[in-house]
């Protein structure tokens, strides 16, 4: 409908004023234009050139010999792939549960009408306005065995507390939980308090008339009927965990060793610091297809939704 | 099954006061209409008899118990809501089964309960569905199922219809009255919709502002109204406020309008008028008691016939109504179509006071009980 207006309402100045007509006709398609060819060049056109690049021999400078699905094989046979493909299972899995779990507690805590809710809101919420280098940096400083939390509890008193998951190769993929968490749970709170704040009240009078306590009510009825938010919340922590580079890069940088490495650092190392393009653009399309595998679901429901409306 | 008692409930939040004590008792099994304007605090009220709401001050009992302090659930009442309030993640089946197994009713009883409910209310085909699937009437019958299945003491209806289209809206009333006849069990409900207030209630309160303005069954309601407020809230179109002045006349005391010309109507408490002789009062009459001239009541008593100015008319196919003018007062009244009546014309009409009412013209209270 807005459409047709419009249009009208340019046929309408056309008789009249035909030269500046023309130029407002194209100004968005101008204005537009940069940024429409940006995305198509430098994100599904390096998309498309990191794909074949991960079928060649690409080494320190991109190459054409194409060898199949032999960078695929290499990648699924480097240990060190597989750490990283495995702390990816225990970092995702730990952080999206950790995140949801406090996300909705939080959530449910500021819903039953607490006071200064506005300003505890914003404490809980600020750490997702800073990036993951100034949490990475920030927990790489409380997590040291030597001048953290551990410094200060033994200076507290308790001279047997230790605290070193930093430093220990089994332990230091919770480091990256522990801070990611400190992140996000935020945000997801964030949702969930939306999400609580559309509820119908008149339903939770309802419930209370049934007989239901505020945990049944809760765990019944409000909870289920906020399963889109659980769903968003998912794709969103998902494709974070996935995404994770520059948590790892400021907190561990990937070590002791290479133990807390996630596939972004993996690839990140081979594709730009060990010459092994190739590689390095095999791990960036097994990633590129994890992300998929949660979109792509996601968006099917939502535009279906929609669609049923 | 029990009875009501409101006794001075107030409720405040802040400094704003919401009810402003609220007295009103209930027999047993009655039926009592909540109406009044929106914001008046008739959905406070219920959630106060709920439990859903704490009140300020006041008590209320239902049969002979205390309940002021009692938790919602332990008052025995079921509600349904305005936005109906289903549970959207639970089939129909187990929305009305919820508060049973709430009450840790066994699963037997309950699939018999929601069997019973769901005959009852004609909503058997619909009970593996969500409430999303579900019309706007169907989620209102399933609404009404979920109060029922509990057998509580007391129902509470918070507008129930007023998110139906109109014809489905007289089809649920009717069927809401029927329940009550079959159920007998006693029933709170808020409406602002006069005509459901008139045709459902054994009894009406009308609200305003915090207040009762009157108690009363709907018949006492419209014949007798207490105040401006009332009389203006019931019936439809609603009852004319004429300006007139009390005039003495063979000993007895009238009141003066000027229709087309000068007319003196009588009134059927004229003693009450004394205190108001050579002042003006405002004469409530009906609709209904304005009427083209009926050879039958030709010189009954409160009966006197004179000419109006037509100003429109407009034929509602079983009447015709006619707006006049009558001492400045924008006038309606009701006529048999066959009368002919044009606009801008002159014509006789006949005026029955034997059910008007006066009121002062400051306070708006009435002046004849
Ligand atoms: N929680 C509340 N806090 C403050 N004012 C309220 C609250 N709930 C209702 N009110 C006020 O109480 C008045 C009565 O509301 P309500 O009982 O819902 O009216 P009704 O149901 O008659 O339309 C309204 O003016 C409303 O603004
Ligand atoms: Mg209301």
């Amino acid at each position: 409908m807005n459409n047709n207006a419009a249009k009208a309402g340019s046929g309408a100045t056309q008789a009249g004023r035909p030269a500046r007509l023309s130029l407002a006709d194209w100004m968005p398609k101008i204005v537009m234009a940069p940024t429409a060819v940006a995305a198509i060049v430098c994100i599904y056109g390096y998309m498309i050139w990191t794909a074949v690049l991960s079928f060649t021999n690409s080494r320190m400078l991109p190459s054409y010999n194409f060898v199949g699905f032999d960078q695929y094989e290499r990648l699924f046979m480097n240990d060190r792939w597989l750490v990283a493909l495995s702390n990816l299972g225990v970092f995702g899995g730990l952080f999206i549960l950790i995140c949801l779990f406090l996300g909705v507690m939080l959530a449910i805590f500021l819903d039953q009408k607490i006071r200064a809710e506005g300003a505890i809101r914003t404490i809980y919420l600020y750490p997702m306005a800073i990036s993951f280098i100034v949490t990475g940096t920030a927990w790489k400083w409380l997590l040291n065995p030597t001048n953290g939390i551990e410094k200060m509890m033994i200076e507290l008193g308790f001279e047997d507390f230790r605290f070193n998951w930093l430093s220990d190769p089994d332990m230091v993929v919770y480091c990256l939980v522990i801070a990611a968490v400190w992140q996000a749970s935020g945000f997801v709170m964030a949702l969930f308090l939306a999400g609580l704040r559309g509820v119908d009240s008149e339903m939770i009078k309802a419930a209370q008339l049934d007989g239901a306590g505020i945990i049944t009510t809760y765990r019944r009825i409000i909870l289920p009927s906020l399963k889109p938010v659980f769903f968003s919340a998912l794709v969103i922590l998902s494709h974070i965990a996935i995404k994770s580079f520059d948590l790892v890069a400021a907190l561990t940088n990937g070590g002791p060793g290479y133990s807390s490495d996630l596939p972004a650092n993996f690839m990140y190392a081979h594709a730009f610091t060990r010459s092994q393009i190739g590689l390095g653009a095999a791990s960036a399309m097994v990633m590129l297809g994890c992300v998929l595998a949660i979109l792509v679901p996601y968006l099917y429901s939502e535009l279906r939704g929609e669609r049923h409306e | 099954m029990a009875s009501l008692t409101i006794d001075n409930v107030k409720k405040r939040y802040g400094q704003t006061e919401i009810l402003k004590g609220i007295n009103i008792s209930i027999e047993a099994g009655e039926f009592l209409i909540l109406v009044g304007p929106s914001g008046c605090g008739k959905s406070t009220l219920m959630n106060s008899i709920a439990g859903l709401e704490d009140v300020s001050e006041g008590r209320i009992l239902i049969g002979d118990n205390d309940v002021t302090y009692a938790s919602p659930k332990d008052r025995d009442i079921a509600m349904v809501f305005q936005s109906y309030a289903l549970y959207p993640n639970m089939t129909v089946a187990e929305n009305i089964s919820f508060g049973l197994e709430m009450r840790k009713v066994p699963k037997e009883e309950r699939d018999a309960e929601v069997q019973r409910v769901a005959d009852m209310l004609q909503i058997g085909h619909l009970l593996k569905r969500k409430p999303a699937q579900l019309s706007g009437g169907q989620r209102q019958r399933v609404a009404m199922g979920r109060a029922l299945a509990r057998r509580p003491k007391m129902y509470l209806f918070d507008e129930p219809l007023s998110n139906l289209d109109a014809k489905l809206r007289v089809e649920m009333r009717t069927e809401i009255k029927k329940l009550h006849q079959k159920l007998g069990t006693t029933i709170v409900y808020v409406t602002h919709d006069q005509i459901e207030a008139m045709t459902l209630a054994d009894r009406i309160a009308v609200m305003k502002d915090g207040e009762v303005q009157q108690l009363g069954t709907p018949q006492e309601i419209y014949d007798n109204p207490t105040n401006l407020f009332v009389a203006g809230f019931m019936g439809s179109p609603a009852m004319n406020f004429v300006p007139a002045k009390v005039v003495e006349q063979n000993g007895t005391y009238a009141l003066e309008l000027q229709a087309s010309k000068p007319t003196v109507v009588p009134f059927p408490k004229p003693d009450s008028l004394k205190a108001y002789a050579g002042k003006e009062i405002l004469l409530g009459l009906r609709p209904e008691m304005i009427t083209e001239p009926q050879p039958h009541k030709e010189g009954a008593e409160f009966v006197v016939t004179a000419d109006i100015d037509v100003e429109v008319t407009e034929p509602m196919g079983a009447d015709t109504m006619v707006l006049t003018r009558i001492s400045e007062a924008e006038v309606n009244c009701r006529c048999n179509p066959a009368y002919p009546v044009k606009a801008n014309e002159t014509v006789a009409m006949m005026f029955d006071t034997s059910k008007a009412v006066a009121f002062d013209k400051d306070s708006g209270q009435r002046i004849d009980n």
